[in-house]
């Protein structure tokens, strides 16, 4: 035998243990490896999902911020006021801040940061939670020169007059849509990005990591860290890998794993949890076949054992689901019983109806193995009462499409709160106004569930619009626009070695500032 | 050489058309609107609509395409229609690291592939070969995710010599070329195996041995030159597979590499990022389908493209 050729296997062993060393000990960097893809942009003008969202929180600052639990308090202003109509805003803004680039932080770039987010030219696919801004639709479609409700009054204070009231407002301005960014806008901007936050960007690798390091002037107080990388990972067992390996920090747990990693005490030790504002439902198209009747949507209700599709495919981790308001939300009614798993009750609905033979119908699944369980349990209880179920397993895009159209008979989603509000939930997924691409897929429109929906959005008493919020769900809630499944608590990996970190229950509320790595 | 060069180029040119429109025409006909994959679950229509104005989606489809030809000849991709970067520079950024992987899991496969093809021909039905032949199975049966996650459990879990995955230091380049690589070692292994036998009882490898030739000049010279022109032709293949993005493999061990991207691309409907990326790809096979046949010629002198 050759003797490069004998000598191969060792010199590749030799090879391997040169490398061997991992360096989890020492280090000053908390690696977060929760997002699955890239973030779009590090702007704020072009966030609309997740992980660019939370990218861009930890940059940028907003007039607001959401703590982790959820509570709207003060960021870049230090308080406000509103009038009593609701209509106008006084925001008083902090002294003092600077960019990362140094540059000081005025009311003007406030007004700025609205202007560009809503002017046509930059291509910002979400800015919505601005549209409530006096005249903001006008300049977003090229009608008007400015953006007429938004003054900086002097280098402190910014006026913002709304079209109607809208109580929820401040909690529309922590958005990171909303994020605050200098008067001097680079071109590469979404890749340079300069904001007021309390980390600043190293180095982004596409599909690899985002890394920042702490911005040591930041106003509500330095992170403890010294460095924060977004690391991206986009096959789940890979990241358990390098959970496991102590090379990442923090990890979601996907739904279909969550009951595998409960079940190892080891592993368990490492979990923590806080329910999220996530409802996962079965959107039943309002307008379609069968389901236009009332009584087969509650027969559809009935006919699905949720407790045990929680407890068996998602290991009980949720809450049942007797309405669209998650139970930590002003609104939800912990008094109301979600439908009960009760066959008979079904098929007589389901006769009432006309129904009593049964009927087909399409249910479609956006490509996810925790909503192709929940789809095919779906399938087999429906089967019980006559429904047939067929299963149209489409990928997300093609399937979010359909349903936006309109196509889609049923399908199983979820819905994640961009800010903490009821009004959240109630509004855009069942509003009539927002029927097909504004979310409601329910293609739902009771007039009277709207003109409810639409007082609470103005009403200024919080009491007052609790109850409003309470009795639209309930409203809704008998006339079952869609199957009600739960809220989801979401489960993460944290290493032992951590300390100070809590799962946020909206996902851009947690900012790393408290949080630290202790020696191990 | 140079006329072949030209002649190939110019081949190409039809086929690359061919692609652009294909390319086109499927993102059209497949189900997933670009425009609402940009404004994300929650939306209003006038966003919608004017977003489809500014990317020309609301045009005629010849319109659109004629759009889009134009840039590619001005050697414009267009932007991505999800984070505004231009497509020339997303691919300039992951290209070579997909062809740093690629490299490397050929390298692999040579190196090992060749070797224990030359080693099993040499004894036909000894344990080497016997050994390559099980390995050889396993190799070309496992799906490519698979093996890379076994690799990761084995090599970074348990025994700790390796990080999961990454991208950056000489390290993190093992285990996914070893994963990449892993079936086109099992398959070179059995093409060198049979294409070495069937030389070595060729006349001149008798007369090579009869002349008194040292055995490992007879195979390594004689025999193995001859024997690796059906072997370039499968390398050939599997390289450009390989540069064409290992999405599995990219996926599997977070590099950052162009098969990612496009599978981004598709998931998001960034239809100037898969038409542009798609286009590249082309053009990259054709290259490494037109150094293959070059690679021939060198290997077989009688072998000539006129």
């Amino acid at each position: 035998m050759s003797p490069l050729f004998s000598r191969l296997p060792f010199v590749a062993l030799l090879l391997l243990a040169a490398c061997k060393g991992s360096d989890a000990a020492h280090r000053r960097t908390l690696i977060d490896a929760r997002d699955r893809y890239d973030p779009k942009s590090l702007d704020p003008a072009l966030s609309t999902d997740v992980p660019t969202g939370r990218a861009v929180s930890y940059l940028f600052d907003g007039l607001t911020r959401f703590s982790p639990d959820a509570k709207v308090g003060p960021a870049l202003a230090t308080r406000w006021e509103v009038t009593p109509d609701g209509r106008t805003y006084l925001f008083h803004l902090r002294a003092g801040v600077r960019f990362h680039d140094g540059s000081l932080f005025h009311a003007s770039d406030v007004v700025h940061s609205f202007t560009r987010v809503l002017d046509p030219s930059n291509k910002s696919g979400r800015p919505w939670p601005l549209y409530p801004i006096a005249g903001a639709r006008a300049f977003a479609a090229g009608r008007a020169a400015t953006v007429a409700g938004v003054t900086a009054l002097d280098d402190s204070t910014v006026r913002i007059a709304l079209d109607t009231a809208l109580a929820i407002f401040p909690k529309l301005l922590a958005m990171p849509v909303a994020a605050v960014v200098p008067a001097k806008i680079s071109a590469d901007f979404s890749e340079h990005p300069v904001g007021t936050g309390a980390w600043t960007l190293v180095s982004w690798q596409h599909d690899d990591f985002v890394l920042l390091a702490r911005n040591s002037e930041y106003f509500g107080g330095a992170p403890k860290l010294d460095s924060l990388m977004i690391r991206i990972i986009p096959e789940p067992s890979t990241a358990v890998a390098e959970f496991e390996s102590g090379n990442i920090d923090l990890l979601y747990v996907p739904e279909a794993d969550a009951q595998r990693w409960e079940q190892s005490d080891e592993k368990k030790a490492l979990l923590t949890s806080a329910p999220a504002l996530r409802l996962w439902y079965v959107a039943l198209n309002t307008t379609r076949g069968p389901l236009k009747d009332a009584r087969v949507r509650q027969a559809l209700n009935h006919a699905v054992d949720v407790h045990t599709i929680l407890d068996k495919l998602l290991g009980g981790r949720g809450h049942l689901a007797a309405g669209v308001i998650p139970p930590t939300l002003e609104g939800a009614d912990a008094a109301r019983v979600p439908y009960a798993y009760d066959t008979v009750v079904a098929r007589k609905l389901l006769a009432a109806a006309g129904y009593a033979k049964g009927f087909d119908i399409e249910l479609w699944v956006p490509q996810d193995p925790a909503f192709a369980r929940v789809a095919e349990s779906i399938q087999s209880y429906l089967a019980v009462v006559g429904v047939r179920v067929k299963l149209v397993q489409r990928e997300s895009a093609a399937a979010r499409e359909a349903a936006r159209n309109g196509q889609a008979d049923m399908i199983v989603k979820d819905w994640y709160a961009d800010y903490p509000d009821a009004e959240n939930f109630l509004y855009p997924l069942l509003h009539g106004a927002n029927r097909g691409v504004g979310g409601n897929v329910s293609f739902y429109a009771n007039p009277e569930f709207d003109r409810i929906v639409s007082l609470s959005r103005v009403e200024q008493d919080s009491s007052k619009r609790t109850a409003l919020y309470r009795q639209a769900d309930s409203l809704s809630f008998a006339e079952a626009p869609m199957i009600y499944l739960f809220f989801y608590n979401e489960l993460y990996a944290v290493q032992p070695w951590v300390k100070g970190f809590v799962v946020p229950t909206i996902f851009n509320g947690q900012k790393f500032t408290d949080v630290s790595i202790t020696a191990h | 050489m140079g006329a072949l060069l030209a002649r190939r180029a110019l081949l190409a040119i039809p086929t690359l058309f061919g692609v652009v429109v294909v390319a086109f025409l499927l993102l059209y006909v497949a189900p997933g609107d670009p425009v609402l994959e940009m404004v994300g679950e929650r939306a209003d229509s006038a966003t919608i609509n004017r977003l489809r104005k500014e990317l020309h989606l609301d045009e005629s489809l010849p319109r659109q395409f004629a759009h889009y030809t134009g840039g590619v000849l001005r050697g414009d991709l267009g932007r991505s229609f999800i984070t505004g970067r231009p497509i020339v520079r997303d691919i300039a950024e992951r290209f070579p690291k997909t062809l740093e992987l690629a490299g490397a899991a050929m390298l692999l496969a040579i190196l090992v592939g060749v070797s224990l093809g030359v080693l099993s021909a040499r004894h036909p039905g000894g344990w080497i070969d016997r050994g390559a032949l099980a390995l050889a199975y396993l190799g070309v049966s496992f799906p490519v995710y698979w093996v890379g996650l076994l690799l990761i459990l084995l090599f970074a879990v348990v025994l700790q010599w390796l990080p999961p995955s990454g991208y950056g230091r000489p390290e993190f380049l093992i285990l996914p070329a070893l994963a990449l690589g892993s079936r086109s070692i099992a398959f070179l292994a059995r093409m060198t195996r049979s294409s070495m036998l069937e030389v070595l009882s060729s006349d001149y490898v008798r007369t090579a041995r009869a002349k008194g030739a040292r055995e490992k000049l007879v195979l390594l010279h004689h025999a193995l030159r001859n024997a690796l022109v059906p072997v370039i032709s499968v390398l050939g293949l599997d390289f450009g597979s390989y540069l064409t993005g290992s999405i599995l493999t990219e996926t599997v061990f977070s590099w950052p590499g162009i098969g990612r991207y496009v599978v981004n691309a598709i998931g998001r409907r960034d239809l100037p990022a898969i038409q542009g990326t798609v286009l590249f790809l082309s053009v990259v096979f054709v290259a490494v389908n037109v150094i293959t046949d070059l690679a021939y010629a060198a290997a077989d002198p009688r072998i000539a493209y006129d």
